[in-house]
Parts: structure tokens; C-alpha cells; sequence
């Protein structure tokens, strides 16, 4: 529990935390309620099913899952930068150990960031579509869990960075690699069809799409499937980074 | 009293690639002493402590704190400290945040902070970013890092450097108190001047290889820079009488004699015996800095040739 409380005073002794959490949960709520409108107003043509009631809280986080990326990756990479990961190691020989604490801190954080965008931005979002009679309430089937998981997304992007960070050391490397993961559906299409479908759902934004919508795609992984290969991407990075950490020279 | 702990290397050695860094390095820090670890730049100083540190992991042989190795110690800032880079600090935290998350994984509270930040002078910094913090006052924020857990074992890796005058002299200071104490202290430096003042005992190292690991007093005796210095007013006769008794003699700038291969009572004996009146008679010691300089002459990785200084 030391190391964790250690870890928790380093984390909020800069201001990069503040910084990079504003930015996340800002632009979350913001753009949310600017795709809400964008969704609400136009009259759907005959034959189009109109957007996902939930699908502004979920698309309003492009921005903020790579603000908390950010955020991971530099729990690790400002270390190793600035030398001081030799001190914490000195302090903190069990390497694991050290990466758990930093894993900690980093979920608690992100994940109380995350839920209070999600909500706010659930809430905000649904009365604006509420006045075009298109919105949810939080008592049909899946809209509780749905919100959850936009809460969750930046908890597990911030793990990938984290995890991504101490794979990588450099902030610049690290911050790229967690866009590519990101972007990594974009990338797909470029494949032939039968393809980018089949690999894409193995993506983490494509999984977490899945569980983040009032009515999952039925082309998709089930919703329970989509979140274990949402919840698999920031755990394979970080059981990489637990064993190159505790074999690599510091 | 502290508890008394040693350092031990055993035949350490750290490869990078082809480079070898360090080669069966093997020697024992002991108690109550300051400890000089010395050696050119690049002789593996840092990487020897890097190892000890259990950041480093050795190619082949060991090296034990207290009789363990590095990494098996809980807690470990309770046993050992260590001052690697001063430089090595996030520029946006406070002193006070960094001591304090430092401290806080090895179970140490702020009332050891705030102590710790008094005895190296730093208090009235205590809540500025670190990114305006001269080196100087860095290297008191590293001593002040090492001293945190109150350590039986410290290690200081040129901790000099930046530091102004009176910061040396009050850092020289903290050595002596700290060793008296029963702590073991290892402080290495390149500059003999320097762990002159400070060490009593020494530990040499050049490419990676142990020169010597003697008593700082016993290098000097060793050192095969000794001659007595002989002034006299019939100095050129002196000269021929030393010469065919077999001692080299040469001349000083000033007109003085620099014997060796003799004695200053065999210089005044002969003297006497052929009336010759003698105005000086020093027996010379070779400088701490001059028999380090004659022990590590071969095993300097970076050396001007001579040609670039002529």
C-alpha cells in the first residue's frame, strides 16, 4: 500500500495530471452534447434508422481516450526521461510491484474521471434528445452498462498507455503507439471486405463500441465477448510491460 | 549506534554488447570509514554502483549489500541510500512532493521530509518546482534523498559536482560525522584531490578492472615518487659525490638537488664527511594525486595524445 500512496502523491504532484484529466473530461461533455443536437435535429429520411440514442456519449471520446493515454503513458515515460526511474527503482526493487502501484493509481483516477464524463454527458445528452423524442431512460434494458463502458473506455486507455509507456520509455513513441491502437479500425478498412470486417472486431474501439450502444450491432462480437477484447488490449500491455520491466537494465 | 553493514563485490562483472563495462571486479566496503571509489572517467564507477543498486543486472559474479543482494531488501531506503544523479528529478514536483513520494514507498512520513530538507539547507525551497533548482541544489535534494531512511549504507556518486566551496566543505563534513556514526560510505569521484581531503581508505578502478583497494595513507607509501630535495652551496660537487655513490640526481629549476635512490641522513652523513654545509635536506612524499595518477596512467579510456598537446 506504500507504493501505491507513493505513487498517488507523484501523480497528483503535476501538473500534467490536472491537465490531461481537464482535457478528457472536457472535451467529453462538450463534444457529447454537440453530437446530441447534430444527432437530434435533422428528421430522419423514410427508410433510415436514425443514430444510436447513446452513440454521442460514446463518439464524444475520440479526444479523451487520448488525453488519458497521455496520461498513462507519462506515469512511465516522464521517468525514464528525467533519470528518476533509477531513484524509484532504487526505493522500489520489486518492479512488479512498482507497476502494479502506477496500474492502480492510474485506474482509480481514470476510472472516477471516466464514469463522471459518462454520466454527465448520458444526462445531458439524453434530455436534448428527449425534446426530439428520441432519447433513452436509464431504466430500459442495457443503458446503465452501456453508460458504465463509456466510463470504463478511459480507464482502459489510460492502462494501454501505462502499459504501452513502459514498453516503449519514450513519451513521443508511446503516445503514437497508443494513436495507432486507436485508429487501428481506420487502418482495417483498408483491407478487402471479408477482412477489415473480421479483424476489426477485435480492435479495442470497435469492441468498445459494441458495448457502449443501446442496440449492439448484431454483425459484431456479442456485447460480453466485445468487453473481454476491450478489457484484453491494456492487460496484454501490461503483462508485456511487467516482464520486459522486471528483466530489462534500468 | 548503527547497526554496521557492509558492501561486497564478488567478482561482478557487466557486459553491454562487446563493451565490458566492469570485469571481476571484487572488493568489501567497510564500516565506519568514508570510502574513496575512484577512477577515470569511464572506469565503470557508476556502472559498479548501478549494479549494487540491483538496477543493473550482472553478466556473471554478485554484489551484496549487507549480505544480500540489492533487490531482496524490503524497504530497502531503511538500509541504503544512494545518490546516483541529482539531476534525475520530474522538473514540475515540488522538493517537497518528491522527497515525500520517495519516503512514502518505503514507509517513511513527512516529519523525515521536512528534517531532511532542514539538514541540507533546502526548507525555504521546499515548495518550489524543481525546474528552477540549481545543481547545487539539486545534489543537497539527492543528499537529502539518500539520508531519507536513515541508511546504515550510503553511496554517493560524484556528489561534488555543482556543489560551491562552502558546499564542500560542509558535505566533507557530513561524511566524516556520517562514518564516525558506523555508517559504510562509498563516494566516488575522478578527482584524487578531492577523496584526498575526504577518504580514508580507497578503492581504484580502471577499465572496468580493480587497480588497488588500500588505505589512502599506504598508496602514498607505495608510490615510487620519492626523492629528497638538497640545497647546498657547493651543490655541483655534491652532486658528483651522490653520483658515484649510485643515486640519481636532478636538478630542480631553482638550482636544487632532487635525489633518489637514497636517503636524507645518507645525504647529510656524506655531506658531512666531505665538509660540504648543507641549506636544505626534505625528504619528499609523492601527492595522493600524483601516485593515483601513476597507478591509473594505463587505464584512462579517454586521453588526449600527446601529439594534440604538444
Amino acid at each position: 500500500m506504500n507504493v501505491v500512496a507513493a505513487e498517488w502523491i507523484k501523480l497528483r504532484g503535476v501538473r500534467s495530471t490536472y491537465w490531461t484529466l481537464l482535457i478528457a473530461a472536457g472535451t467529453a461533455i462538450g463534444l457529447s452534447i454537440v453530437l446530441a443536437y447534430a444527432f437530434a435535429t435533422p428528421q430522419p429520411k423514410a427508410g433510415q434508422t436514425p443514430p444510436d440514442p447513446l452513440l454521442a456519449g460514446f463518439a464524444s471520446l475520440e479526444y479523451a481516450v487520448l488525453a488519458v493515454g497521455v496520461l498513462g503513458a507519462l506515469t512511465v515515460t516522464s521517468e525514464y526521461s528525467t533519470g528518476l526511474i533509477r531513484t524509484t527503482l532504487a526505493a522500489v526493487p520489486h518492479r512488479g510491484a512498482l507497476l502494479a502501484a502506477k496500474a492502480a493509481v492510474v485506474a482509480a483516477v481514470t476510472l472516477v474521471i471516466g464514469e463522471l464524463a459518462a454520466w454527465v454527458s448520458f444526462f445531458a445528452d439524453q434530455a436534448i434528445l428527449n425534446g426530439h423524442h428520441r432519447g433513452v431512460s436509464l431504466s430500459q434494458p442495457g443503458v446503465a452498462g452501456a453508460v458504465l463502458a463509456d466510463g470504463l473506455l478511459l480507464c482502459v486507455c489510460a492502462l494501454l498507455g501505462l502499459g504501452l509507456g513502459a514498453l516503449i520509455r519514450h513519451t513521443a513513441g508511446a503516445v503514437a503507439a497508443v494513436a495507432g491502437v486507436m485508429y487501428l479500425p481506420a487502418l482495417l478498412q483498408a483491407l478487402p471486405a471479408p477482412w477489415s470486417d473480421r479483424f476489426s472486431r477485435f480492435t479495442l474501439i470497435t469492441a468498445a463500441e459494441q458495448v457502449t450502444r443501446h442496440q449492439p450491432s448484431l454483425t459484431e462480437f456479442a456485447p460480453a465477448i466485445s468487453l473481454v477484447v476491450l478489457l484484453a488490449w491494456p492487460a496484454a500491455a501490461l503483462a508485456a510491460a511487467a516482464v520486459v520491466l522486471t528483466r530489462r537494465d534500468a | 549506534m548503527i547497526e554496521a553493514q557492509t558492501i561486497e563485490a564478488q567478482g561482478l562483472s557487466k557486459h553491454f554488447g562487446s563493451v565490458a563495462a566492469v570485469t571481476d571486479l571484487s572488493f568489501a566496503v567497510r564500516p565506519g570509514h568514508v570510502t574513496g571509489f575512484l577512477g577515470p572517467n569511464g572506469a565503470g564507477k557508476t556502472t559498479t554502483m548501478r549494479l549494487i543498486l540491483g538496477l543493473d543486472t550482472p553478466t556473471s559474479g554478485r554484489a551484496l549489500v549487507g549480505g544480500r543482494p540489492y533487490r531482496d531488501i524490503v524497504r530497502p531506503l531503511r538500509q541504503v541510500g544512494a545518490l546516483l544523479d541529482a539531476g534525475a528529478v520530474h522538473p514540475g514536483r515540488t522538493a517537497f512532493t518528491h522527497l515525500w513520494s520517495i519516503a512514502k514507498s518505503n514507509g517513511l512520513g513527512r516529519a523525515r521530509v521536512t528534517e531532511m530538507l532542514q539538514l541540507t539547507g533546502l526548507e525555504a525551497v521546499a515548495h518550489r518546482r524543481l525546474r528552477g533548482f540549481s545543481l547545487g541544489m539539486k545534489q543537497r535534494l539527492g543528499i537529502a534523498t539518500a539520508l531519507l531512511g536513515d541508511p546504515a549504507v550510503l553511496m554517493f556518486d560524484e556528489p561534488v559536482n555543482g556543489l560551491d566551496t562552502e558546499g564542500i566543505r560542509w558535505l566533507r563534513q557530513l561524511f566524516k560525522t556520517l562514518a564516525a556514526e558506523g555508517r559504510t560510505i562509498l563516494v566516488s569521484s575522478h578527482l584524487m584531490s578531492e577523496m584526498a581531503l575526504t577518504a580514508d581508505h580507497l578503492i581504484i578502478i580502471g577499465r572496468g578492472r580493480l587497480i588497488a583497494d588500500t588505505p589512502a595513507d599506504m598508496l602514498i607509501d607505495a608510490s615510487t615518487h620519492r626523492d629528497v630535495l638538497v640545497r647546498s652551496p657547493r651543490a655541483a660537487e655534491l652532486r658528483t659525490l651522490l653520483a658515484s655513490r649510485g643515486a640519481q640526481v636532478a636538478d630542480e629549476p631553482d638550482g636544487a638537488l632532487a635525489v633518489s635512490g637514497s636517503t636524507a641522513p645518507a645525504i647529510g652523513d656524506l655531506a658531512a664527511a666531505h665538509g660540504i654545509a648543507v641549506h636544505e635536506l626534505t625528504p619528499r612524499h609523492a601527492s595522493l594525486e600524483q601516485a593515483y595518477l601513476e597507478l591509473t596512467s594505463d587505464s584512462t579510456e579517454f586521453r588526449a595524445p600527446k601529439e594534440a598537446l604538444a
